[in-house]
């Protein structure tokens, strides 16, 4: 009875198995059933949460057997965590990824797409990002981007013109003057206790700093530190500091958020903010209204094109080479059309899909939108992981005058070896 | 020259008691139930040590002296520790535990003198002893927060300096005051442990002892040097070495939260770019780094144990 009751189940078991695949491939071309396992970390709103459900449901409508386990890890602890996971053999088939110097850096435990999406590449903007070593290894699905926001009411409290902001790097220098000078407010937020407000500066204001050929020789990875343009950018980080435009105790003030609250708050004339998942337009919206204001880089030198410093700022990559066709299918369904086009509106992020038309009268939004098309790549992500914390590292010392500008292009260009 | 040892074997073959021969110790040594059961009792304890602690230990170990990234799993010498001694960070880290070792002292003597004075009942001493022990159930993370906000730039600290006259400080944005300042919090996030641990000792003292230095007249100072000191000399290391390795091993929350390492490598402490280094793919060199901390708590256990067995020779 009992050999009997333990051969039925076996029996059941095959055939639930072996008539499930064969149907639903036959069905939907090539659909598997299982398990997808996708690390991310988190949903920061409804918003975020919606556009995951609308991502989930283009999925399965190619493999609807196919079952996605979406695990959020904090973002704080993300990287070493998944890297420990890699490492325990415990690695998800599928992981989030900043695009640039975090992708890159984990290029060699990715399996590359590059011939699978190649398809998507007119519609995309920001692959740059997702690529290393002439492959690339995911779609990104928004744009991250460092527009710099300004805050109309500021700007006319210190008898600036609010509709027209500075274009050149004097014009912005006497800008700060006359807000420290009439305001109690800083020219700039600035977060700088991780390190990140030079890199902010560094990408935020590159394409008033160097020619578009020196621009272009930068991201391929031909970065002369030493060189005059480059030095620039550290003295000017340096002389804003000491010229007094940002808030008091940078050095340990967090970025995240306590500088984009400065702004917010109403506390700061201007922020280098981001066109992603936090700090964007929207958000800055929701506190000043029509207050806020979008501006582009500065010319600081002749012979510059200036251009919104924009590329790739998260996508999906494989981890797992047995579910690589999924893998493959999943990344397409994070940049649906119809998906990102919900969350573009309700999210606040600016999306990759160029065919996307921003339904809003917020200004700001249409402005960055409109600059799109002309977008460089951000300088910052090209760095490899080492120089990258360098330069963190760096720009503190170089805010509280510990380190002489000519020590730390020195110290950059060696890291870069 | 040969030793004749069959003079020292009969002595010691005529102290056996009478009738001790190899038959009848032979059932002494069978494993009955009493016997294995004290083995099997400590079994668990010594498979999750073996499992969770010595394991990844040996791992962590053999995991140094491999590759990061191309060279995963490719053993490389010991490269990783070369790269760590040309790494600013790792040094820097190395030379901020010399400024931790600085703090020791301060929270002893902090700890020491407190219980002293509520182990002499000075008046409110229930209230202070809750008080005391407060900060020592909060997490790192909330009091770096709120210590976060006490020390900033535009802060209470700095607004009641400057009400007074005193020119105000960024003392965790500045390269001077950030470790000093983080070390700090923990003193007086922490001192209450060790407080309580000399309560406990001076509860041991021998009260004639502190009620004959009364009689003879002794004064408050003289109470501590002369009495309290010398009785509580055991618990003073004990509290001294573990407080050591407590600050060694214990301030990653308030550097994350607090000043994140910086400004530069002000900050960096070797737990700290342990965390940094797997974070940046390479945690084979996190491992080297790990090691090294574990040297160095390692070597401070080592005198840990010397001083106590030297402590209660003494005794």
């Amino acid at each position: 009875m009992t050999t009997v009751a333990v051969g039925a189940v076996a029996a059941l078991a095959l055939t639930g198995c072996g008539g499930a695949a064969p149907t639903t491939g036959s069905s939907s071309g090539g659909a598997e059933s299982g398990e997808l396992v996708i690390w991310n970390w988190g949903n920061s709103d409804e918003a975020a949460e919606s556009f995951q459900t609308d991502v989930i449901a283009a999925f399965n409508e190619k493999h609807p057997d196919v079952e996605v386990e979406i695990v959020a890890q904090p973002f704080d602890q993300y990287y070493t965590l998944l890297g420990s996971a890699i490492e325990a053999g415990t690695a998800p088939d599928l992981a989030l990824f900043n695009g640039g110097t975090q992708l890159a850096s984990r290029a060699d435990m990715l399996f590359p797409v590059t011939e699978e999406l190649a398809d998507l590449e007119e519609t995309l903007a920001g692959w740059p990002a997702f690529q290393a070593g002439g492959e690339t290894y995911s779609a990104p699905m928004f744009l991250q981007g460092f527009p710099i926001y300004y805050n109309k009411a500021i700007f006319e409290q210190a008898g600036l013109d609010a509709e027209n902001p500075p274009t050149t790097w004097d014009e912005l220098t006497t800008a700060c003057e006359s807000i420290l000078a009439e305001t109690d407010v800083s020219c700039f937020a600035l977060g700088n206790k991780e390190g990140l407000g030079i890199e902010f500066f560094l990408s935020g204001f590159a394409s008033g700093v160097f020619t578009p050929e020196e621009y272009d020789a930068w991201i391929d990875g031909e970065r002369d530190w030493e060189g005059e343009h480059a030095r620039q950018v550290l003295e000017l980080w340096q002389q804003t500091s000491e010229d007094g435009w940002y808030n008091a105790g940078a050095n340990s003030t967090a970025m995240f958020n306590d500088s984009f609250d400065l702004f917010s708050g109403g506390q700061a004339a201007m922020v280098i903010g981001l066109t992603s998942g936090i700090a964007h337009w929207k958000q800055f919206d929701e506190f000043l209204g029509e207050d806020l204001g979008f501006m582009m880089p500065v010319t600081v030198n002749d012979g510059t094109t200036l251009a919104l410093p924009a590329e790739g700022g998260i996508g999906y990559g494989i981890l797992n080479e047995d579910k690589f066709d999924l893998g493959v299918d999943w990344i397409r369904a994070t940049v649906d059309h119809d998906a990102l086009s919900a969350y573009s509106l309700a999210g606040g992020q600016i999306t990759s899909d160029t065919t996307i038309e921003l339904d809003t009268d917020i200004q700001s939004a249409q402005d960055i939108v409109s600059e799109l098309p002309g977008s460089k790549p951000l300088l910052h992500t090209a760095l490899s992981g080492e120089t990258l914390d360098l330069l963190h590292r760096l720009g503190q010392e170089l805010l509280i005058n510990e380190v002489t500008v000519d020590d730390a292009a020195g110290q950059l260009a060696a890291s870069e070896g | 020259m040969s030793l004749d040892t069959s003079s020292t074997r009969s002595l010691v073959l005529a102290d056996r008691a009478p009738g001790r021969t190899r038959i009848d110790r032979a059932p002494r040594r069978r494993w009955t139930l009493e016997r294995i059961v004290p083995f099997l009792m400590v079994l668990p304890v010594l498979a999750i040590l073996g499992v969770f602690r010595i394991y990844p230990l040996l791992l962590g170990i053999n995991f140094s002296f491999t590759g990061d990234r191309e060279l995963n799993g490719v053993f490389v010498g010991f490269q990783n520790y070369l790269t760590l001694l040309e790494d600013e960070r790792f040094l820097a880290s190395a030379r901020n535990v010399l400024v931790v070792l600085l703090f020791v002292p301060i929270e002893v003597l902090v700890a020491g003198l407190l219980a002293t004075f509520i182990f002499l009942k000075v008046p409110g001493h229930r209230f202070y002893r809750s008080v005391y022990f407060l900060p020592v159930v909060l997490s790192p993370i909330i009091i770096g927060a709120i210590f976060n906000i006490v020390l900033a730039a535009n802060g209470p600290l700095n607004g009641v300096a400057s009400s007074i006259g005193l020119p105000t400080v960024d003392w965790l944005g500045q390269t001077l005051t950030a470790l000093p300042s983080v070390l700090g919090v923990h003193v007086w996030a922490t001192f209450g442990m060790a407080m309580v641990i000399f309560l406990a000792g001076l509860s041991t003292l021998d009260t004639q002892l502190l009620e004959a230095a009364r009689i003879d007249g002794a004064n408050l100072r003289q109470t501590i040097v002369h009495v309290i000191i010398p009785g509580l000399s055991q618990t003073i290391t004990f509290v001294f070495v573990t407080t050591t390795i407590g600050m060694l091993t214990g301030l990653f929350g308030l550097l994350y939260t607090m000043t994140a390492g910086g400004p530069g490598t002000a900050s960096y402490l070797p737990e700290f770019l342990i965390w940094k280094l797997n974070g940046e793919a390479r945690p084979a060199l996190a491992s080297a780094a790990s090691v090294f901390l574990l040297l160095l708590v390692l070597v401070i256990g080592l005198i840990q144990i010397r001083v106590l067995r030297h402590a209660t020779k003494e005794a």
